[in-house]
């Protein structure tokens, strides 16, 4: 609380002056200064959600689901996208700074390149949780929430090769971004289970850079090289329903598996219908509701309320089964 | 350049069929296509099986058609970054109104015949085109920085219409009467697909406008040379202006293509392509300071970047190796044409010194 009461004031009088309308923002624009968050009451301040590129239907989830409890624990909330840019990332950081923002929930664009930005933000006295991925040091961040995409990517596969079967054969792997931190851990994930199965081989890696137009432009071409592979891989939802957008135009959909990841709601759709073998969802929105809990917790008693700064969150594995079930990153039941 | 919009004119004007230094530059093109089929085929027996060269030949499409837009620019001796943004736009559009759109205040949601909604989103694209050259021609901003912040607005507008999602139902009901987007802008007549059908209508239409209109002759007049041009009573503005809407009436082609193709409308589609457009313009022989390009050589441009992409997927070549290949051969292209032009530049003043004390026309003919 004596932490909170002074930026509570700074940051009320950065408002009324009008520094709020925040540039970069590409959901509503001054969602800072109109949101309804109780002013000068208990809490209060704005929490600054840096996120990576809002037009991904799994950012733009990350960013909702801390904007709406931001706002239910009574904090005004800005919301910009670096889209994997370290600089972008770092103005955005010094922005929230110079706007002495109570918190920084924060979507590191890459695990090296942002520790100098995590760091700048903490100095100035600001206190940075982060979520979905993280950093490559520790105590700098308040806490890093992450889902385990390692044992996402391992249950993904598993469930992936029971439904190719055991008579085996070829198939190809669609990489995301190569800078990106996520697409190695899926892709050593799935390496690690599909390895040991020697009937199984990978003729061909491509990068798609986690974008469904790619996805689909160089599954075609892929598919001309290997016109009877029996399986495809691929490190994320978009890729995946853009390579099978190819193999229905090819008319090979039924020979050929495919699995994703994030767990999308299209993606869940073609789960259901039986086009895509099974999906992992990422706990994006637990890990995030957590995340800003934390950011309250700590902008209150000086400490997160969790045993660890970094936490893994399990991924689960979407299949026919459980598809239904599944409403926008959120599971019922 | 004023001796390339010189010797384009005449060419244009009087049919002259042979235009050396055009072969050349196109020729050059042509050569890099030839030897890029031939190592690829070697390398790879898929490679010329027709099923691949028609899904190469589709994803070159999409690429000719905004570079066809994107030369008209050039020739004028302008730029046009916003096509990749614009693509999105229209793209959207196009998924906006056909997943049914809330009329403003009312509770009523229109679902526009399919029709309707290829010619809204068309002229949507256009209409980028349009403040993109009124920008220019008017306010006189440089294209550069007039189509790069239509670029951000285009891209930002999409984001606004989709509040970030992806519209992917697009085939339309039956009950509402705008079935057809997919069945027939992915359709294959012919057994080709619809987008290369598009990609030749519109070679052929535009290469007709610049060989055989005063607007083409106009263009290579301006691109040339803007002030004489306009001392000579060519509307100077009007044909900037136009170019722009060319190349937005290109990228909204294009987003309806793509849209068609994925089928799903993100906000995000075609990004940086106008930069692959700009690629395949350059390759195809044009200048960028205006005044010199023509179609054929745009058309092959596309064709050497995109089944050079292709190819190097199909024999798998790492993802950096081919980002490194494919720039390397857009410079050596581009490079080989500055040398050229200089060798030309050079034998067209050894021609003026030899022409001016002799006056016959054999000394004329056999420098060239």
């Amino acid at each position: 609380m004596l932490r909170a009461l002074p930026k509570v004031a700074v940051v009320a009088t950065a408002l009324v002056i009008g520094l709020a309308g925040c540039g970069s923002s590409s959901s509503d624009a001054g969602s800072g200064s109109s949101s309804d968050g109780g002013e000068g009451g208990a809490g209060g301040g704005t929490i600054s959600i840096i996120s990576v590129d809002q037009s991904n239907p799994y950012w733009k989830a990350e960013v909702a689901t801390a904007e709406s409890e931001a706002k239910k624990l009574g904090y005004k909330t800005t919301a910009a996208d670096h889209k994997n840019d370290p600089s972008t990332q770092n103005e955005l950081i010094d922005t929230a700074i110079s706007k002495k923002v109570a918190a920084i929930i924060l979507d590191p664009a890459g695990a090296d390149e942002s520790v100098g930005a995590v760091k700048k933000a903490t100095d100035a006295g600001i206190p940075v949780l982060l979520v979905n991925a993280e950093i490559s040091e520790q105590g700098i961040a308040k806490s890093q929430i992450v889902s385990n995409n390692a044992q996402g990517a391992t249950v993904g596969a598993q469930e992936w090769v029971k439904s190719v079967g055991d008579a085996g054969g070829e198939y190809v792997e669609l990489l995301g971004a190569p800078t990106d931190n996520n697409a190695t851990v899926r892709s050593d994930g799935y390496g690690q289970i599909i390895s040991q199965f020697p009937n199984l081989v990978m003729v061909q890696q491509e990068t798609a850079n986690w974008d469904r137009a790619e996805g689909k432009s160089k599954m075609e071409t892929m598919l001309s090289a290997h016109p009877d592979i029996i399986g495809v891989v691929a490190g994320n939802d978009e890729m995946a329903l853009g390579a099978i957008q190819a193999l229905k135009d090819a008319g090979k959909l039924e020979q050929v598996k495919v699995l994703g990841f994030d767990g999308n709601q299209d993606a869940v759709d073609a789960v259901s219908d039986g086009e895509m073998v099974a999906t992992v969802l990422q706990p994006i929105v637990e890990g995030t509701t957590e995340a800003v809990k934390q950011a309250d917790e700590f902008l209150k008693t000086g400490k997160t309320g969790a045993s660890s700064e970094k936490q893994a969150i399990d991924c689960v594995l979407i299949t026919q089964d459980n598809a239904a079930s599944l409403d926008n990153f959120v599971l019922s039941e | 350049m004023t001796e390339t919009s010189a010797r384009a004119q005449p060419t244009a004007r009087t049919r002259k069929p042979v235009n050396l230094n055009a072969l050349l530059v196109e020729g050059r093109a042509l050569v890099a296509l030839v030897v890029i089929i031939a190592v690829f085929a070697v390398l790879s027996d898929n490679y010329l099986r027709p099923e691949n060269l028609i899904i190469m030949t589709r994803h070159v499409a999409m690429n000719a058609i905004l570079a066809i837009g994107m030369l008209l620019v050039i020739l004028n001796g302008g730029i046009d970054l916003s096509v990749g943004s614009t693509v999105g736009l229209t793209g959207v559009i196009a998924g906006y109104l056909l997943k049914g759109y809330e009329m403003p205040f009312t509770a009523l949601i229109a679902y526009p015949p399919v029709w309707v909604v290829i010619i809204v989103s068309l002229a949507i694209g256009s209409l980028v085109g349009l403040i993109n050259g009124l920008l220019v021609s008017r306010l006189k901003i440089a294209p550069f920085i007039a189509t790069l912040g239509m670029l951000y607005v285009a891209r930002g507008i999409a984001l606004l219409i989709t509040d970030g999602e992806t519209f992917t139902r697009l085939s339309g009901d039956p009950q509402l009467g705008n079935t057809g987007f997919l069945t027939v802008l992915a359709s294959q007549p012919l057994g080709i697909p619809f987008p290369i059908w598009v990609m030749v209508v519109f070679a052929l239409a535009f290469s007709l406008v610049l060989t055989r209109t005063a607007f083409g002759r106009w263009l290579y007049a301006t691109g040339g040379n803007s002030r004489a041009a306009e001392l000579s009573g060519v509307p100077v503005k009007k044909v900037q202006t136009w170019v722009y809407v060319a190349s937005g009436f290109c990228a909204g082609a294009v987003g309806l293509l793509l849209t068609a193709d994925l089928p799903a409308a993100t906000p995000q589609g075609g990004s940086l392509s106008e930069l692959n457009a700009i690629a395949a313009v350059v390759i195809g022989g044009a200048a960028l300071s205006g005044g010199r390009g023509t179609v054929r050589g745009t058309i092959i441009g596309a064709f050497v970047i995109g089944f050079l992409v292709d190819g190097l997927v199909i024999i798998g070549v790492s993802t950096f190796w081919q980002q490194v290949i494919k720039g390397a051969v857009i410079i050596i292209a581009v490079g080989i044409d500055q040398v050229q032009q200089m060798l030309t530049a050079r034998s067209a003043i050894k021609k003026a010194q030899v022409k001016t004390p002799l006056k016959t026309p054999e000394a004329v003919g056999a420098g060239a």
